[in-house]
């Protein structure tokens, strides 16, 4: 894998306002790769300081080997696809798409809507290029944006938020439709979303962002399932947090969890330094479990009482209260053939295991 | 959000809006403050003597029949923006409430239409409407209602009041019907759901988020009626001049440009006053009820 | 129900004069009164052989063209300064520049004379006209290419600079076209105002009168009323089909940006 963008150091002030931190990144060549997190933590900014339509303050912004200083937004090997679409109203389809191309005097117009033909039938739009653009529907307009972009072979393709405007079945089949073009391309492509679903289903490596720095870079997995710090392990799914007590710190930690009591874990479950003392244990509700009648385990059990039930219908989430713990601890149990839904007040057993436990400072 | 805040853009947002600004600097400030200068000087025949004096303001004092043009404008103004506010505010609310939207723009244009033909030609048929010989006279003399042409209807202040409600209907349907589309109906209706009948809901919601409109209307009619010279020149016969009558005479007849600007700072001056404590009012009226 | 009644009463109210004006145009006297006392059209004719009367219309139009001009080049200025950036103190700057829709009409004639004539002893001409015509016209303009640029998603000009365009040549191919019905419709609208516009032209025409001073002149003269009238009726005629185009241009590009009508021009 060869590195295409590099940011080092990469500042981004608005008057008082730091809105990139000291941000370093390097995305490799056909990389999926998603800036994820909260509206205003500094991904948008930190796309369009790629696309060269943001100045960075301070820093450097490389691709493919060349410093992007002073290198405009029309000059730079990248395309974007925007959260508007930007779809131009007083073109047609294919104007939309050859927009780009204008400038290519290497092309006469037989090859220019060629090129425009099979752009569009690459997106599934094969005949709508004579379409009036504003006649479009919100997926039509994606895919249009998508063409536009694509056929100029950008380097890298940038989408901001591109599928935020669209309704829940037609969001879930283009992010099936942009891997897949994206595997077909082989372009990079860098993706701005706060969804988090979306980032852990398309992407290559995710960075997380926090008020203008990135809190964590890493494949979906590892930041599903070892969080460097709370806050990413809260935006990324949900997380039961234990007050604990480090023991001791070598190739295992051990650790006195509330609630679960003594247990000893592997170093790599705690993804940042620690240090003996106060801490705590994240766990995922999928990870714990209840025993129902009939249900054997050889993992570890701890009593607790049935606090609140939330059904989903595939699924049911409770809330078990444990002793030596203030909040409930949030479990999710598929509701397979057999299993009741508990009531509340019911006393159960938890099962538990430490291989599920992360643990941060 | 943050997007647009860079101090490159805000330098680009300068460098175009630097034309406009020092344009309207140039032919708009600066010329005021020439005619407030002026103010302090005196003509004297052909030439202007430019040693600093009262003497203008003295005599805009001293001499009443300034002071009772300058009252008679105000008055007019006044009764004039009152009368074509409140005769726009049915229309605006007509319009915005109970027209179809895609009517809406139609009957826009059909209020703008009159508004875009000369006016001097306007006010001219204003005068063959009320006139002695005019449409209403004859029209109530052939179905016998009078026996004799009325004359109340021209030459005074009526007959500008009302040529000046018609002239700046637009200028106040406009800001009212803007500001009431712009009104979440979903506020009326919850208004409704929490006890409030038609009316008062009309009192409680719809007008007072209709209230930065109506200002507009008042201020955007009462200002400018100020400036006119033609209406009440055209309409208002001997005693229904107005301040701004004596300011063009002053400036084209008797030569008097010192003078002249002086009474127009003067009228400026009091239009704007009179203009804050209105928005002040309005200001205190509408948290007072909040 | 009542109120559609007043609606249209208050329409009546606002034709009333209007529709007076052809009226008197074709009657075949030269009082201006009722009854009518027959058909004509010597007063059109008379208006064709009337040469004072066609050079303050030459006068007219040049001054409402080069308004027109002038006041949309400064509106578009501002009008896409206050939608797309931010600066500072932008809301004061506006205003000010706005200010002049709410200033009386003879305070901006007095203080340009006083400026032209007193202290730059300069003489009267139909520039003097525009150069005042173009100050009061502008927040009009301003007005009506607020709308025309506000409703501009701003990422379509970046979308035209992402895609290799430069920024002056990204606002040639978007968004000029996009705003193009908005100032036809400024310049229409500019250029009907300066044509009608008397109060300011009376005290800064020079030697050369413009089209209303003339007519204010032929106020004083009861016979050449009539020929007033049908220089009237000329002139709605055109306003309103000026503003017809104007009005529907302005729909084209409503519907050309993809926004739903919100009415008006202003």
């Amino acid at each position: 894998m060869t590195a295409l963008i590099t940011l080092k150091g990469v500042n981004k002030y608005y008057g008082d306002y730091h809105a990139l931190r000291d941000i370093d990144l390097t995305i490799n060549t056909g990389e999926f790769f998603s800036l994820l997190g909260p509206s205003g933590c500094g991904k948008t900014t930190l796309l369009r300081t790629i696309a060269g339509l943001e100045d960075v303050s301070d820093g450097v912004v490389m691709i493919g080997g060349k410093d992007m200083r002073g290198v405009s937004a029309n000059l730079r090997p990248t395309n974007m696809v925007f959260q508007s679409y930007a779809i131009f109203p007083h073109l047609s389809v294919a104007e939309n798409v050859a927009f780009g191309l204008r400038k290519r005097t290497d092309l006469n117009k037989d090859d220019k809507a060629k090129m425009v033909e099979d752009a569009l039938a690459m997106v599934g739009l094969s005949g709508y290029g004579k379409r009036a653009s504003h006649a479009l529907s919100g997926g039509q307009r994606q895919r249009v944006a998508l063409a536009r972009a694509l056929i100029l072979k950008p380097k890298v393709l940038l989408l901001d938020e591109p599928l935020s405007a669209l309704d829940k079945k037609m969001r879930e089949q283009m992010q099936v439709e942009l891997i897949r073009l994206q595997r077909h391309v082989g372009i990079t492509f860098i993706l701005v979303t706060h969804d988090q679903e979306e980032a852990l289903v398309m992407s290559d490596r995710i960075a997380v962002m926090f008020e203008g720095e990135i809190g964590q870079l890493a494949d979906p997995e590892t930041l599903y399932r070892r969080p460097n710090s709370r806050r990413v392990a809260e935006f990324i799914g949900k997380m039961n947090f234990l007050r604990a007590d480090v023991l001791q710190v070598g190739d295992t930690i051990d650790v006195d969890v509330a609630g679960l009591g003594r247990v000893s874990v592997n170093a790599e479950q705690a993804p940042m330094a620690l240090h003996k003392g106060a801490a705590v244990a994240g766990v995922r509700p999928e990870t714990l479990a209840i025993l129902f009648a009939g249900e054997t385990t050889e993992r570890k059990l701890i009593d607790g009482v049935v606090d609140e039930v939330v059904y989903y219908g595939d699924m049911t989430y409770y809330d078990v209260r444990i002793a030596g713990v203030d909040q409930p601890l949030n479990i999710a149990m598929k509701n397979l053939i057999g299993r009741p839904v508990l009531d509340v007040g019911t006393r159960t057993k938890v099962v538990w295991d430490e291989r599920s436990l992360v643990i941060l400072a | 959000m943050f997007n647009k805040l860079t101090s490159s853009e805000g330098g680009r947002g300068l460098l175009l809006i630097s034309p406009p600004f020092f344009y309207a600097l140039l032919l708009m400030a600066f010329p005021l403050g020439a005619i407030i200068l002026f103010s302090f000087w005196t003509q004297d025949f052909m030439d202007v003597d430019t040693t600093f004096t009262l003497n203008n303001y003295r005599q805009i004092i001293e001499q009443p029949i300034y002071g009772a043009l300058l009252q008679r404008s105000l008055f007019v103004s006044a009764v004039v923006t009152m009368v074509t506010v409140l005769l726009a505010f049915p229309i605006a609310y007509f319009v915005s409430f109970h027209v179809r939207p895609d009517r809406k723009s139609l009957w826009l244009f059909l209020i703008t239409i009159p508004f875009w033909t000369s006016y001097l030609i306007r006010v001219f048929l204003w005068k063959v409407i009320l006139g002695y010989n005019g449409v209403i006279n004859t029209g109530l003399l052939n179905i016998g209602l009078i026996d004799e042409p009325l004359t109340f209807i021209l030459y005074n202040i009526n007959a500008v009041i009302i040529t000046l409600a018609h002239a700046f209907a637009p200028f106040a349907i406009l800001p009212i019907f803007v500001a009431l589309e712009k009104i979440d109906r979903s506020l009326l209706e919850a208004s409704r759901d929490l006890g409030e009948n038609k009316v008062m809901t009309f009192f409680r919601v719809t007008l007072p988020l209709a209230m930065p409109g109506v200002v507009a209307a008042v201020l955007i009619v009462f200002i400018p009626t100020i400036g006119d010279y033609v209406t009440p020149e055209l309409m208002g016969g001997a005693g229904g001049k107005l301040i701004a009558n004596m300011i063009q005479t002053q400036f084209l007849a008797l030569n008097n440009a010192p003078l002249g600007a002086a009474l127009a700072v003067v009228a400026m001056l009091s239009v704007t006053a009179i203009s804050l404590v209105f928005i002040l009012l309005n200001r205190r009226w509408l948290r007072g009820r909040s | 129900m009542s109120l559609r009644i007043y609606a249209i009463a208050y329409l009546v109210f606002l034709y009333a004069p209007i529709v007076l004006l052809p009226i008197f145009a074709f009657n075949d006297a030269t009082i201006i009164a009722f009854p009518l006392s027959g058909f004509t059209t010597d007063w059109f004719g008379e208006l064709m052989t009337n040469r004072s009367l066609h050079t303050a219309v030459k006068n007219s139009l040049f001054i409402a063209v080069m308004t027109a001009v002038l006041s949309t080049l400064l509106g578009i200025c501002a009008a896409r300064a206050g939608a797309m950036y931010h600066f500072p103190v932008k809301a004061g700057i506006m205003g000010f520049i706005m200010l002049p829709l709410v200033l009386p009409e003879i305070i901006v004639a007095v203080s340009l004379l006083v400026v032209v004539v007193q202290i730059f002893d300069m003489g009267l001409s139909n520039w003097t006209i525009i150069a005042a015509h173009v100050l009061i016209c502008t927040p009009f303009c301003i007005a009506i290419l607020n709308g025309a640029f506000q409703n501009l998603d701003p990422s379509l000009e970046e979308a035209a600079m992402d895609l290799g365009e430069s920024r002056f040549s990204a606002f040639r191919l978007v968004t000029l076209p996009l705003v193009m019905p908005g100032i036809i419709s400024s310049m229409l609208i500019a250029f009907t105002i300066s044509l009608d516009e008397f109060i300011i032209a009376f005290f800064l025409s020079g030697t050369s009168q413009t089209m209303p001073v003339y007519i204010w002149g032929l106020m004083r003269f009861p016979a050449s009323l009539p020929v007033v009238m049908a220089l009237g009726t000329i002139m709605v005629a055109l306003s309103i089909i000026l503003l017809t185009i104007a009005e529907l241009l302005r729909r084209r590009g409503m519907a050309r940006a993809g926004v739903k009508d919100k009415g008006g021009f202003l």
